[in-house]
Order: structure tokens, then sequence, then C-alpha cells
């Protein structure tokens, strides 16, 4: 159990590591002058300014050299200030956010961070059990019905989807409609009156007992959900299915029908559990889905988070905030993976043997 | 052809060999469909009639209604048939070469290349796959935007020799050439389920007793490799590459919609959509601009899912005659 996890944790220095050399690597094939927003916010428009800036922040010393200044930062002769550095948390200025790209991502993180939890919890629960359903009626009705909507689910791009229940659901019927809050919410939710712990609309809302905004931040994220959920849902039962029908086809199963079990617990106290080992390890899979399906989400339905951000800079070719964006969101896929491969040796003693 | 046979009976994968069949021909009766207009420079960028922007119902001139800019649903669905082929197929094509060489030298040599062969990939997939996409289409065209000459440029030539049929000595075409800069950063970001599932197979099947008695008659290498270890993968490899048409075109799809993949006015469902982004408040009227294209592409990707699903329950010996 140690080594697997000392082994894990030994990897992913270099994962890291490989993931900036890759993410300079397509900054390298800009110009320098391209690649100057990632020390100063705007080039003086001076005979000469950007020479100077070239020069000041070496934008052309050979690419090792200006990796290393990516990384860990450059000092300014002039005032002694520490300009950039990914290490520092300095992802470059971002010309569509008009600020730092780190603040950007700050910013702009709770939307998405909202939109991704409440995605994820009903997620896991319903495909789950719609997995086992169709497991355990293999290849009856209720099975080919699952079958089909998880391929048909997995099929469908999550931008047609999106648009597909905006058309109903807004547009046709009025009930849920974009943004991440209507003008009135907005407006008291940016004033002093209302506290912002978390950021969170919905858990902000509950806090300050304000349950009318409760309802209205509610009624924005009931399609973004739906949309950003239904790929990986569709994923997960069909993951949690066939491993499910892997494990009612082992041997214990039998024993422990023959112990005189009843079928329920039979497929409750052995089954499920064990065929929930492979459901933990594409846990990593669904957070690349929902990373993915943020950036369209949030661009059908107007929804102010780091995907929307993402996909306004890269219309606009505003590379430096694409790639910040971009490293940032491996970084947290790397520990999200990490977290997944401990969590599966904790529940598989197999792996840990190994 | 018992392969062929099973997929003919099982209704679901059924569906899905019809669908495809239809789907290829009406991408090669695509001129006799939807002709194009005689002074048309290049089919494949839609016709337009007018410039007004508000989208225009179906009526007896456009079968499917017009969208934004009045270019023709009908005419863009037709063609955007054969884009879909092109991309899926070439995209496909580049990524199981890539993946079955980087596969077949990190299995077969084993030891320290292995080792740096899958640190490698495991540090591409590290990123979210539609994110890579974007952040290198978008730093790809941005060098393109500049026209320097590079690595990429040769890249994207080989690519637009395959993908559009294009002599290398002519000048590369701007309107391709956005096209090209998504499906390089595709092919970049797509190879690495190839080459794990290439390794993990190449390493099994050493271990059989048949690869031994090759290797004691005094077989070398090269012909260990090409008469034993690949037959062999070379179903595995069609199951995902199957399952993979569909995600490259979806994905490619994704990238037309955030207005970096084909240009405005091209032949490409993604693109299509896009128009709809500006008409969402009156979507209920213009349903139109979203339906057809749309069911274009659930359509395609459900068929190579549905082929690629049940290659998988067919080839997996696992599933067969079992009694659960």
């Amino acid at each position: 159990m140690f080594r697997y996890i000392a082994r894990r944790l030994l990897i992913m220095p270099v994962l890291l590591i490989g993931v900036t050399v890759l993410i300079f690597l397509m900054l390298s094939m800009l110009t320098p002058y391209e690649r100057a927003s990632l020390y100063v916010s705007d080039i003086p428009k001076r005979q000469g300014a950007l020479e100077g800036i070239i020069e000041k922040y070496g934008l052309d010393d050979p690419i090792p050299v200006q990796y290393w200044h990516w990384m860990v930062g450059r000092k300014d002769e002039a005032t002694g200030e520490i300009k950039g550095g990914v290490l520092r948390g300095d992802l470059g200025w971002s010309k569509v956010g008009k600020s730092s790209v780190s603040e950007v991502i700050g910013r702009r993180l709770p939307a998405t961070a909202e939109l991704a939890l409440w995605s994820a919890i009903p997620l896991i629960g319903l495909s789950v059990w719609m997995g086992v359903i169709a497991a355990v009626n293999h290849n009856k009705l209720t099975d080919q019905i699952l079958r089909v909507f998880a391929i048909t689910g997995w099929s469908i791009p999550t931008f047609v989807f999106g648009l597909l229940v905006l058309m109903l659901f807004y547009a046709r019927l009025g009930w849920f409609p974009p943004d991440r809050l209507s003008e009135w919410a907005q407006r008291i939710v940016t004033s002093g009156d209302f506290t912002r712990y978390t950021q969170l609309h919905t858990v902000d809302a509950v806090l300050n007992l304000r349950f009318d905004i409760f309802v209205d931040a509610l009624r924005h994220l009931v399609l973004p959900v739906l949309t950003l959920s239904v790929v990986s849902w569709a994923f997960m039962l069909r993951v949690t299915r066939s491993s499910m029908l892997d494990v009612l086809r082992q041997d214990y199963m039998t024993t422990a029908r023959a112990k005189g079990l009843a079928e329920r617990t039979v497929i409750r106290r052995h089954a499920v559990p064990n065929a929930l080992i492979p459901v933990i390890t594409v846990g990593g899979l669904t957070l690349i889905g929902l990373f993915n399906g943020v950036v369209i989400t949030e661009t059908v339905f107007n929804f102010p988070g780091m995907g929307k951000f993402l996909a306004d800079a890269a219309l606009t070719l505003d590379v430096v905030s694409v790639l910040g964006v971009t490293l940032f969101s491996s970084f947290i896929l790397v520990f999200g993976n990490l977290v997944v491969d401990v969590l599966y040796g904790v529940v598989d003693p197999r792996i840990r043997l190994e | 052809m018992k392969v062929l046979k099973r997929l003919l009976k099982n209704p679901t994968s059924l569906t899905g060999i019809v669908l495809l069949i239809a789907f290829v021909v009406i991408a090669i009766a695509a001129p006799q469909l939807a002709p194009p207009p005689e002074n048309s420079r290049d089919a494949f960028m839609i016709p337009r009639d007018g410039f007004s922007t508000e989208p225009r119902s179906p009526s007896d001139e456009h079968m499917m209604g017009t969208t934004e800019g009045q270019y023709d649903i009908y005419y863009g669905v037709i063609w955007g048939t054969r884009t879909a082929f092109r991309i899926g197929v070439v995209i496909t094509l580049f990524t199981t070469v890539i993946g079955l060489l980087i596969g077949a030298i990190s299995g077969f040599y084993g030891g320290w290349v292995d080792e740096l062969l899958m640190r490698i990939t495991e540090i591409f997939q590290a990123f979210p796959f539609l994110l890579a996409a974007i952040t290198l289409t978008s730093v790809l065209q941005t060098v393109y935007g500049r026209g320097d000459a590079n690595i990429m440029v040769y890249m994207a030539r080989l690519l637009s020799m395959v993908t559009f049929f294009q002599s290398p000595t002519a000048a590369m075409d701007p309107i391709p050439m956005q096209i090209l800069t998504g499906m390089l950063a595709i092919i970049v970001f797509g190879w690495m389920t190839y080459a794990r599932v290439i390794r993990g197979n190449i390493l099994s099947i050493t271990e059989f007793d048949y690869a031994l008695a090759a290797r004691t008659i005094g077989a070398g290498p090269m012909r260990i490799l090409f008469r034993h270890l690949f037959p062999n993968a070379v179903f595995p490899v069609l199951v995902i590459a199957s399952m993979n048409i569909g995600s490259y075109v979806l994905t490619f799809a994704a990238l037309s919609f955030l207005g970096l993949g084909a240009q405005r006015g091209y032949a490409d469902w993604g693109q299509m959509i896009s128009f709809a982004r500006n008409w969402v408040p009156s979507l209920a009227e213009h349903w139109y601009i979203v339906v057809y294209p749309g069911m274009a592409i659930v359509l395609f990707v459900l068929a190579w899912n549905l082929v690629g699903d049940a290659l998988r329950d067919i080839l997996d010996p696992r599933l067969t005659g079992s009694r659960a």
C-alpha cells in the first residue's frame, strides 16, 4: 500500500513538469512580441519600447533559459520587483480579462465550481443506480432501453443538447433562463447587504436566508447542470453496467446464492461494492469530461465561469490566457487523478499487492 | 466474416451500419443531392441567398431554411457529411499510426524506452482533451496568421494532401488552413489511447507460446512484431478507431462551434450550429437552425458508436456465451 502510493506521488512531479514543458513549447511557437504579455500588461506605443521589453524580460534568450524564467519569475532590474513565474502563481496578463490571468481564474472559478458540484452529485448517484439496474436485467427490455439512452447521451454533442433544452425550456416555455442570475438578483448579490461567504450563489443565498435568490440561482443552474452531466452520465452508466456484469459472473456470486441469501442481499452486499471499484477508476475520466463540458456548457448558457473565459480568450487568440487556463485545469486534473489512484488502492486490496 | 455476420444480426449494430451506409451514400451523391451553383469556386462554401441576418424558415426554395447570413441549411447538411468523413477518417488515420508506433516500440523494447514513452503518454493525457485542442488550435492559428514558415507548415501541407487532395506544390488555401489547424491539434492530443492499448496488447502477447516459438526458430524482432504481434492487435485498434471517429468529429464540431474550427460559411455542421448562439431567445421560431445540423451530427456520431459498441461486445471473449 505504502509503495503503491509512494510510486504515484513520485510520478506526480514528473507529470506536472511535463505539463509545464508542453505548455511552454506551445508558448515558444509565438513571437517574442506575442509572448510579452506574460510579463507586461500593455506595451507602450513609443518607438523602441517593444525592443526594450523583449530585452528586459529576455524574450530572445534560448528556450531553456526562458522556460526557467517563466517558471520562477524574472527580476526587474530597475525596481527590484519580480515579474512572472508560474510557481509564484503568475500566469501573465490577460488581454480579454483586462487583469492578470490568475486573478481572472480566481474570479471565475466559483461559478464553474458551483456548476460542477451540482452536476457531479446527481451524476454519480443516478448513473450508478441505473447501471446496476441495467446489469441485473441484462438483455431484458430495461437493459436495452438504458443502453440506448446511454449510447445516445454519449453521442449528443454538448452544444446541441444545450441549445435544444434552451429552445424548449427557455425560448418556448420560459422556465429556465440562461446566464447565472437574473438582473434583480445580481443587484442584490453585489450590494453590501449580501455577504458572499463562498461565492457559490446557492450556498450564499441560504446562508443569507434569501430564499428568493436561492430559487433564482437554482433556476439558472438547472439547464447547464443537466447539459453538463448528460455525457458523463451516459459514460458512468455504461461503466457501471459492464463492471456489474463482470462481477455477476464471478464464482463468489454463486457461493453467496448457495448460502441461501436472498437475491436482493446478494446484489446489494456482494455485487455492488465490488462493481464500484472500476467505477472509481473512471472518476478521473469523468473529471476530464466535466472540464471539457464546462467550456461548451458555459458558452451556450452564457454562464460567467472559467470555461466561458477560455472560449472568449481562444476566439480572440489571447494565447497567454488560454494557456494559463489550460495549465491550471491540467494541474487540477493531475491532483484529481492522484486522489482517484489512492482511493483505488484503498478500496481494492489486489492493487496494493502489485 | 463471422464478425460481420454477428454485426448484422444485432439490431443496434445493424442500425449503426445502416446509418453509416446512408451517410456514405449522401457523401458520395452530394453534387447530385445539392448541386453547387455554377459560378462557385469551392463546393464546400455554402451558397448564400441574400445577406440579411435574420434566419428564414423552411420553404420550397430552401428545404431546411436558411441560417444567419442566408446560408442554405440543406446544402450545408449534405456537404457537411463529406467534411465529417474527411475530418474523422484523416484524424483517425494519423492518430492510429502515431499510437501504433509508440505503443509498439514501448511494448516491444520495454525497459527505459517503455518507461520514457509511457511517461510522455501520461503527460499528454494529463490535459483535458478539448482544452488542449482549443489551446493548440489558437496557438497554431496565431502562428499561421503571421505566415511564418516552420515545421508546422510542413505538417499542415502533409495533412492537406491527405485531407483535401491538394498538390504539395500549390500554395496553402486559407479556407482549409483553418480546418487543418483544428485537425492538427486533435491529432497531437488524440493518439494516447492507441499507444496504451497496443502496448498492453503486445506485452500480453509476448507472454504467449507462439511468440516464444517464433523466437526459438530464429525469427528476428521485426518479423515477430509484424507477423505475429501486429495482426493480434488489429481488432482492439479497430474497436477504438470506430469509437473514436465519433469523438473526433464531436471535438472538431465543438471547435467549430466555438469559432475555432471551420470558417464561417463552410459546410461544417458545428460551424452551422454556431450561428444559433446569436438567436437563443428566439430559438422557438428559428428551431431549424439547430435541429437539422444537430440531427446530422448526432446520427453520424451515434452510427459510429453503435458499430464500435457492438464490435467491442463481439470481440471481447469474456462477454460471449455467458449466463449472466
